[in-house]
């Protein structure tokens, strides 16, 4: 009765690993945190550092009281942080694990994940409306400001991999970078898009942060300021789909960054395919939590100005490089 | 199969354009507004126009439905809405059957348009870069020309909201 | 039924919902989801009649590109006018807006 795309949508790249894989990024999150901090983080929930502990958590919140607001509008306040975990998994399935797995193989895959990506600032805002209370709706407002300022220097920054690539498809970029840069003899640099896309790369990775409103760029939730901004009146289990979705995305933009920039499942050993992307995602996601233990947060006019002119302006910068890196050498 | 699909998308899609315009709350209409440009998008998809799609989801949904959110969530819900003149509802009936009766005839005449022939080369994405930066590139500069014509009228008009209230 | 009919259909109902639209909302909101309907009805004709002709037309899918970008100007020219016109009157209804002076 399994047919292979039913064990793909179902258990991987599908849902049951999706759940896993964000409890996992749950647990490293706090435990990097931790150790930059000098703590030790989740510790007791079993004999490895703790690594059920947001297994523990889960359970935690399912049994929680599902509390809603009375003048809350109830059709947004569950709808939305449900479709924004739905819509997260979704990106997920865009994905190119390995060539076989993979749910979804479009033909224009890039701009799909990042057409679904801007379908997230209208849930959030619905969700801070929804909530009818004075700092979620700040949050949700926030969100929109900054997630429609950020998304374009996001299209922008990847127009430069497709101009190398000459596809928007997901497995025809990962393709395009299995050709060595220079192979000088007994010298082997991969053609990963890291190295010509290196201010490409940047600006993503920048602006991918601020999509999935991790600090530096938290401004939306802003514990401190807002008291968690659109989620300040979720109850345990939509609080849990809220902060689940902030980490689907992190899992999909991760994986996205290493399929656009670090060649996917190719790597110069002789590992398998898939372990290559799990060491890629692995690296893209611990240094985007390291930034949270890092930096301090932004302030939201800083944050829109560097948007809309310096990351903007180098965004253009970067496909005018990219331009003449790809048009160059045939003149 | 194709048939199942179509007849989903214009479901939803003439339900969302019926509910945004008469669903009582307006952010309510906003959302299915949003939902019909989804099963728009949907419909460009069977078309073989995943490009315009895409970029249908990308503008109307991510742009344009969250532009009207926003501006229905500052002016507040319930301004505007009076009721309901029946007289202009018996004019749309007369339009809704002008409109059938013009489909009938687009029925009953012979055409030049077939159906299910496979649309490789002229549907390619190659082939649509290549008409849209060659051929109308020069339409394309003109366009740039007019979005940067309406982002400084919005932002002065922006910005002179600010200087007067 | 055929393909062309159908998708000629759903276009001329989408049509007839916004012109209703604009014949009696008197909301300036609801006037703009008509207008963008309107623009939806027009931008899935010519796809259509693109995708179906024999042999098929791309032209068709650039028209529809600049349909939709000079939609969405519209749009965010509207959406600040419409908030001046809130500013000014603090209301929204057209029916209500009788000056021509601000």
């Amino acid at each position: 009765m399994t047919s292979p795309l039913f064990f793909k949508v179902a258990v991987f790249p599908g849902l049951t690993s999706i759940g896993i894989i964000i409890a996992l990024f749950i647990w490293l999150d706090r435990k990097i945190t931790a150790r930059v901090q000098l703590r030790v983080g989740p510790l007791y929930a079993s004999p490895l550092g703790g690594v059920l502990q947001s297994f523990a958590d889960l359970i935690k919140f399912a049994f929680k009281e599902l509390f809603i607001p009375r003048n809350a509008d109830k059709f947004f306040f569950v709808a939305a942080p449900v479709l924004a975990l739905i819509g997260g998994a979704g990106l997920v399935g865009l994905i190119p694990f390995t060539p076989e797995w993979q749910i979804s193989n479009l033909e224009l895959g890039l701009p799909a994940f990042l057409a679904f990506v801007t379908l997230s600032p209208m849930l959030i805002l619905l969700a801070g409306w929804s909530a009818n209370s004075k700092y979620p709706f700040i949050g949700g407002l926030r969100s929109l400001f900054q997630q429609t300022a950020y998304e374009i220097p996001l299209w922008l920054s990847a127009i430069g991999v497709v101009m190398m690539a000459g596809t928007m498809n997901l497995i025809g970029i990962v393709q395009a970078q299995a050709k060595p840069w220079y192979v000088f003899p007994g010298m082997y640099i991969p053609g990963w898009y890291i190295i010509p896309q290196a201010l490409g790369a940047l600006l993503f990775f920048i602006t991918a942060t601020a999509e999935m409103e991790r600090i530096p760029f938290d401004l939306p939730e802003a514990e401190p300021e807002i008291i968690m901004g659109w989620q300040a009146e979720y109850p345990g289990f939509l609080f849990m789909s809220a902060a689940g979705a902030s980490f689907v995305r992190l899992y999909a933009f991760s994986a996205l960054f290493s399929v656009l920039y670090l060649g996917g499942w190719m790597g110069p050993a002789p590992v398998p395919a898939l372990l290559w992307t799990a060491i890629k995602i692995i690296i893209v996601s611990s240094l985007i939590i390291l930034l949270r233990a890092t930096f301090p947060r932004v302030r939201i006019d800083q944050l829109l100005r560097a948007g809309w002119t310096y990351l903007l302006g180098l965004a253009f910068l970067n496909i005018v490089i990219t331009y003449l890196l790809v048009v160059g050498p045939r003149i | 199969m194709p048939d199942i699909a179509f007849f989903g998308f214009a479901a939803v899609t003439v339900l969302g354009a019926i509910l945004a315009l008469e669903s009582r709350d307006l952010v309510y209409g906003a959302v299915s507004l949003g939902v019909s440009f989804l099963g728009v998008a949907s419909l460009f998809f069977l078309l073989d126009a995943a490009y315009i799609g895409v970029f249908q989801i990308a503008v109307y949904i991510g742009a344009v439905v969250i532009l009207i959110l926003f501006t229905v969530m500052l002016v507040g819900p319930a301004k505007g809405e009076g009721p309901t003149e029946f007289r202009r509802t018996a004019l749309f009936i007369g339009i809704l059957v002008a409109m059938m009766l013009g489909v009938g005839g687009a029925l009953a005449s012979p055409s030049a348009f077939s159906t299910n022939q496979p649309c490789t080369p002229e549907c390619d994405l190659a082939q649509f870069s290549q008409s849209l930066l060659v051929t109308y590139s020069v339409q394309l500069a003109v366009l740039s020309l007019v979005f940067a014509a309406a982002v400084i009228g919005a932002l002065t008009l922006a910005k002179s909201e600010r200087g007067t209230a | 039924m055929e393909p062309l009919a159908s998708f000629f259909g759903l276009s001329a109902t989408l049509l007839a919902i916004g012109i209703y639209g604009l014949a009696t909302k008197r909301s300036a909101i609801r006037i703009l989801f008509s207008v963008e309907l309107i623009y939806n009805a027009a931008n899935l004709n010519i796809v259509a009649f693109a995708r179906l002709r024999n042999p098929p037309l791309v032209t068709g899918q650039v028209l529809v590109i600049f349909s939709i970008a000079l939609a969405a100007m519209e749009a965010a020219v509207g959406l600040a006018i419409i908030l001046l016109a809130f500013r000014l009157n603090s209301d929204i209804d057209l029916r209500k807006m009788t000056r021509l002076k601000g």
